[in-house]
């Protein structure tokens, strides 16, 4: 009897990934919150605030109070969202963002080109893990499967609809071309992540949410009534450009054929519809790990290759690899 | 732009294992893009361009590009807004159509630029140029529009000393002087913060920013 190797870490890699999911969203709710405290303070118009902005001032100096001496100056050194953000006078933009301003500009700015140059270098290295560790948006659409999962057991049947997963480079070079036909870059208003932190910033810093908001709405009525993570897999312009980033990525999910019992249950939890244990990982896979979390036998590893491996066939410790080997047996 | 496309082409044909239009879909694809082509190229992205007119007078914020290249190099990550100490950055929704969406704005009736240049600083793409924080740098590189005074609605021009918008100007006989009954005259120095016309006691405001990147539609006193 095969008796697995329990892996502390790799058990509980899913919960790290939505505390990262978790930080990355509070973050882009907080930030907009700071630069509305860092406002107020440089302003010195602590006596001139309404009741509620006293709260939020009061909210944000217990905050921050324990960490900063001068909020006034030190709360700038992080700002922005993950479409484009500054982290400490580093500036650090979406490679889609790069892309589609090349595309909407037909000119190539350099400074702007250095900044979405670390992202690329982690995704070729990585694959399409901002996809599923840091996308603003993924929090979200995650939430979504697990309330259509609620909403099952009441009855509800979420969408099972398959689409072809190559519309989404489709959606990507039609957004650029459109982008450099209108001169603009068109891609911000389709691109969920960059919604999200946007609106979050509308809604709490400025007026209020925009027709941004609607539009992620549409998109998490999509994933719930059509098909499961149906925007991020079929549509998204960003995971498109991701997949393609990540075609030769280093890190990948691998299946361990001798320890594997083919209980299915990681093709169960893939979030898009992959088979992890058919060894069908290909570029969509976004390395989040729920999988290798999963897996009760420990089969599924995070490896360091170039290539997928070839399908293994069944797993050594399933049944139908016994009758595989029985029949063998009696043939000879 | 083409050697884009045909990267594009080269790079989706080498990640996907068979082509990604075949033959029944080229028809349909012809058929779509033709006619967003014709939607990008005649009336109807017109109309939505002409939006920006509709959408009243308004300032880009200080060291913005000319009007086509900023619509090109802004990404509408809204980090000016962030950065901005004063809130004057505000951002235009989907009413303001295709162009001008999420681009930041100030309307100096309202909240008017006070000229501390975090914007440019923090600007990722040179949208907004980075400007330093200097008062004959700023008074080179900055041009978000000119003042421009009604004599017949400014109380100095009617006989009652007010100079409200000479004391409010950050660059005070470089931008504005004034003259009797402390008349204002704008000089050829202003670079469009607005402050004047924030700080202005008429209703309506007796001078007024016109902007440069739309000098044109509202050379006319309107309000």
């Amino acid at each position: 009897m095969y008796k697995p190797v329990i892996n502390g870490f790799m058990r509980h890699i899913n919960k790290l990934r939505w505390l990262c999911l978790s930080l990355v969203f509070i973050s882009l709710i907080l930030l907009p919150l700071f630069s509305v405290y860092q406002n107020y303070v440089s302003a010195h118009a602590y006596d001139l605030l309404l009741p509620n902005q006293k709260i939020l001032y009061d909210a944000m100096e217990f905050i921050s109070d324990p960490f900063l001496s001068d909020p006034a100056d030190q709360l700038a050194l992080v700002k922005g969202t993950t479409w484009s953000g500054t982290f400490f006078g580093f500036k650090i933009s979406d490679p889609l963002a790069v892309l589609a301003q090349i595309f909407s500009g037909l000119e190539i700015v350099w400074p702007f080109v250095v900044t979405g140059l670390v992202p690329v270098v982690l995704t070729v290295l990585f694959g399409r893990f901002y996809c599923g560790w840091i996308c603003p948006a993924t929090f979200l659409y995650e939430l979504n499967t697990n309330l259509g999962l609620l909403l099952g057991k009441y009855g509800f049947v979420t969408g099972k609809k398959q689409l072809d997963q190559r519309w989404k480079y489709a959606v990507l070079l039609g957004c650029l071309l459109l982008g450099s036909l209108t001169g603009t870059v068109l891609v911000s208003s389709f691109y969920p992540p960059a919604i999200v932190g946007r609106e979050i910033y509308y809604g709490i810093a400025l007026d209020g949410f925009g027709l941004g908001a609607l539009f992620v709405g549409l998109t998490l009525l999509f994933d719930l009534f059509v098909a499961k993570r149906g925007f991020c897999r079929y549509l998204c312009p960003g995971g498109a450009l991701y997949s393609l980033l990540g075609q030769f990525r280093l890190l990948r999910i691998q299946r361990n054929v001798k320890t594997c019992n083919d209980c299915v249950k990681c093709n169960a939890v893939c979030e898009f519809g992959l088979e992890p244990m058919q060894d069908k990982f290909g570029g969509e896979c976004n390395n989040c790990g729920a999988c290798v979390a999963t897996c009760p036998t420990d089969a599924l590893t995070f490896t360091v290759q170039m290539r997928d491996a070839a399908p293994q066939g069944v797993g050594h410790l399933g049944t139908a690899y016994k009758r595989q080997q029985q029949e063998k047996k009696e043939g000879a | 732009m083409g050697w884009a496309v045909v990267t594009m082409t080269v790079v989706t044909k080498t990640v996907v294992d068979r082509p990604l239009v075949d033959r029944r879909r080229f028809s349909k694809l012809v058929l779509f893009g033709g006619t967003a082509l014709l939607w990008a190229r005649t009336g109807v992205s017109t109309g939505l361009f002409e939006i920006k007119k509709r959408m009243g007078r308004f300032l880009r914020p200080p060291g913005a590009l000319a009007e086509e290249d900023f619509a090109s190099r802004c990404i509408r990550c809204g980090q000016c807004g962030e950065a901005c100490p004063n809130q004057c950055i505000k951002y235009f929704g989907a009413e303001a159509g295709v162009q001008l969406v999420n681009t930041p704005y100030i309307k100096p009736r309202e909240k008017a630029c006070i000229l501390c240049m975090k914007c440019g600083d923090v600007c990722p793409t040179g949208a907004l140029q980075p400007i330093e924080k200097d008062a004959y740098v700023i008074m080179d590189e900055v041009k978000m529009g000119t003042a421009v005074v009604d004599t017949n609605l400014c109380l100095s021009y009617q006989g009652k000393t007010c100079g409200v918008c000479y004391r409010a100007c950050p660059l005070p006989d470089l931008a504005i002087r004034v003259g009797r009954l402390e008349q204002p005259h704008v000089l050829d120095a202003c670079v469009g913060c607005g402050l004047c016309e924030r700080s202005c006691i008429q209703i309506p405001q007796a001078i007024r920013i016109i902007p440069a990147h739309d000098a044109q539609t509202h050379n006319v006193l309107a309000p």
